[in-house]
């Protein structure tokens, strides 16, 4: 026995110290890390807002009509809203926007509203028909050529115009709700995102509904049925491989197996979630497979001992428990599949698409390829419209992040 | 009826020359017993020597392990269990299973109880099911304390009252034999008497067979004890010769303490 304790020691007392220190650096170090992560997100926020805000905002031109001297009128038993702009249009109704551009702004100023302005027109008619009986003021899109000299750019000659009729407050940028609504076009000025969005929206159904099921499953037999052995081993390594495998070989895969059985649906949501279901199922086995894993085996003996079958305790105890697991999985992967490019570059959703995707099987784009097709484009106009559709995109994959968390809580119970 | 403890019992489970491997490991080696019916069967032994395997061949728990390999003839009322028409569901809900750890589904209390009634079929109708699981809560002795909550979760509960919601969950299906394997290693001693006294009045029902390092334990519930030492048994008959008189030194050195 020795008379001082060994915890009570100068060398002890020291060696204290240095873990306090070590402590000190550890937690000086995550929060270093911590506060880095969320300069750099706000950073991306704020300047992404910052110049995607323009986007939501187009230049138009103010244009006094009286629609009462046009002499147009809306047939009620015209159903959809394409009838009616025909029969507006059949009616004389870009002549008649044309002539009231003209007396308004005079004749170079009306030279400068945009080819396809009076469809505004015609959208405004239809969301109110008793505007036909008197006059309305409408704002009607510029031509991009006066949008860019509105922002002091682009054709010189323009700009002393653009000056003129914003003075006389006929020239303004004005918030555009419609970008929300339109599909692609050439003109900067006509974008919509909407088309994308759908398409964006069919793609991930398809891939959801096929990669979920079918990745759970695997996980599940993987897990819980396949024998362990040389296999089941090279399965579970092809799987792991497969999750990092990069994304345009799955989109050549998918212009091979897919397109080749379909030749005809090229550019579809369909393959577009074929193809990104291929990628995001091995992050779901994978996940899966970890979840499932973690359920206690004390609770499949408890049920098991009860009499349960092998069925039954894995779809009443096992998935319920590894149910919360499984969906952060799939966030990861629908998340990567939501902000893919490249395979489905491959199989053609890089298109010209000008309507939105009436179903599964009609050509469409998605939100990262209209984003990669805008970046491409030269007009300027298309600058701003490309930061708009990223925080669309962003918004896209907030949404759909918070319904898997959701649900994800709502699962999720403790043992 | 109340049997006798020192008349010839009749034998519910006989277990003969049953050798129970894990890959090349033996764990079991030539042990033939015979559970006596309405009566508390205690396997005691040191850590490792195989109790728990054994008890979990009694419902063929051990076909869970992949490298398990099970060889010699278990009957259970003169049926083979281990032979190929045997239908294992079938079998454990005949033999339930208490844990050594409780462990409670992550549902409310009147789930866990009603899961197993409700996969069976074994009520017709809701007020069925309701009374299956008051009864089966009654009989574990837990019925008063948990009555107003039903719905709370089962993992809520102490871990007394755990084990006896999992006794309770065991004894709701009606099974012929109990297989308890340490059922009190993880409570305090209230809850641990509680449980004994549990198992004594559940004797008249059922088969029992109870795994426990408790001399004590074995001595107050069981009336056989079997004593286990290296997968083998070294010594199997009425608890109070096993623990007045033990026939082998082994057992002696083991009961008072001498080693295990």
């Amino acid at each position: 026995m020795s008379d001082t304790h060994p915890t009570r020691t100068p060398s002890f007392e020291a060696r204290l110290k240095q873990r306090y220190a070590a402590e000190r650096r550890f937690k000086a170090l995550g929060l270093g890390a911590i506060l880095f992560s969320i300069a750099v997100l706000l950073f991306l926020l704020v300047t992404m807002t910052y110049n995607g805000f323009g986007g939501f905002s187009r230049v138009e031109l103010a244009v006094p009509v009286d629609f009462a001297k046009a002499g147009l009128t809306l047939d009620p038993t015209l159903k959809t809203s394409t009838e009616k702009i025909q029969a507006l249009e059949a009616q004389g109704l870009p002549a008649a926007i044309v002539s009231a551009a003209g007396a308004a702004l005079g004749q170079d100023g009306a030279a400068q509203l945009g080819a396809n302005g009076w469809r505004d027109a015609a959208q405004a008619i239809i969301a109110q028909p008793s505007m036909l009986n008197g006059e309305a003021s409408l704002w009607l899109p510029a031509s991009d050529d006066l949008a860019n000299a509105y922002a002091h750019a682009g054709q010189a000659g323009l700009q002393p115009l653009a000056s003129r009729l914003a003075a006389q407050g006929k020239l303004a940028n004005r918030f555009d709700g419609g970008f929300l609504t339109r599909s692609d076009a050439t003109d900067p000025q006509q974008v919509g995102i909407w088309g994308a969005l759908k398409g964006s929206m069919l793609t991930m159904l398809v891939t959801l509904a096929l990669a979920f099921p079918i990745g759970v499953f695997a996980a599940l037999y993987l897990e819980e049925y396949a024998p362990r052995n040389r296999w089941t081993d090279l399965i579970e390594v092809s799987i792991n491989n497969l999750a990092a495998v990069p994304s345009i070989i799955f989109g050549l895969l998918g212009l091979a197996l897919f397109l080749g059985l379909f030749p005809s649906l090229r550019s579809a949501p369909l393959i577009g979630g074929m193809t990104l279901a291929l990628m995001t199922m091995p992050v779901i086995v994978i996940a899966g497979r970890n979840a499932i894993k973690a359920v206690p085996p004390s609770i499949r003996d408890g049920a098991l001992a009860i009499g349960a079958s092998r069925v039954q305790v894995v779809f009443h105890h096992v998935l319920p428990l590894a149910l919360p697991g499984i969906l952060t999985g799939t966030i990861i992967g629908m998340a990567r599949a939501l902000g893919e490019t490249a395979p489905l570059l491959m199989i053609g959703m890089r298109a010209f698409v000008a309507t939105p995707p009436g179903g599964l099987t009609d050509p469409a784009t998605v939100l990262p390829v209209q984003i990669f097709l805008w970046s491409d484009e030269i007009d300027r106009g298309f600058v701003e419209r490309t930061s708009a559709a990223i925080i669309v995109l962003l918004v896209f994959l907030l949404v759909m992040n918070g319904l898997a968390i959701t649900l994800r809580n709502r699962f999720e119970k403790r043992w | 009826m109340v049997t006798d403890p020192t008349s010839q019992p009749l034998v519910k489970i006989r277990a003969r020359d049953v050798s129970v491997y894990y890959g090349d490991k033996q764990a079991i080696d030539n042990v033939s017993i015979d559970v006596p019916i309405e009566l508390v069967t205690a396997f005691i032994g040191p850590s490792g020597c195989g109790k728990s395997t054994f008890l979990r061949t009694l419902n063929r728990m051990n076909d869970t392990i992949p490298s398990a390999r099970v060889e010699g003839a278990i009957e259970l009322d003169g049926e083979d269990i281990y032979r190929s028409k045997m239908d294992v569901v079938q079998l454990r809900a005949r033999v339930g299973m208490v844990f050594q750890k409780p462990n409670p589904f992550p549902k409310s209390i009147y789930e866990n109880i009603a899961y197993g009634p409700r996969i069976h079929g074994l009520a017709e109708n809701k007020a069925d099911l309701d009374a299956v699981v008051e009864k089966s809560l009654r009989r574990a002795g837990l019925w008063d304390e948990v009555k107003d909550r039903m719905a709370d979760s089962g993992t809520a509960l102490s871990g007394g009252q755990q084990q006896r919601l999992c006794i309770a969950r065991a004894i709701a299906v009606q099974p012929e034999v109990i297989l308890m394997d340490e059922p009190c290693s993880a409570l305090d001693p209230i809850a641990t008497a509680k449980i004994e006294e549990l198992i004594d009045e559940l004797r008249s029902r059922y088969a029992i067979v109870i795994v426990t390092h408790s001399m004590q334990q074995a001595a107050r519930v069981s009336q056989r004890t079997a004593f286990f030492h290296l997968g083998r048994v070294v010594e199997y008959g009425e608890t109070s010769q096993i623990f007045t008189n033990p026939r082998e030194e082994r057992t002696k050195d083991y009961i008072t303490g001498r080693y295990g």
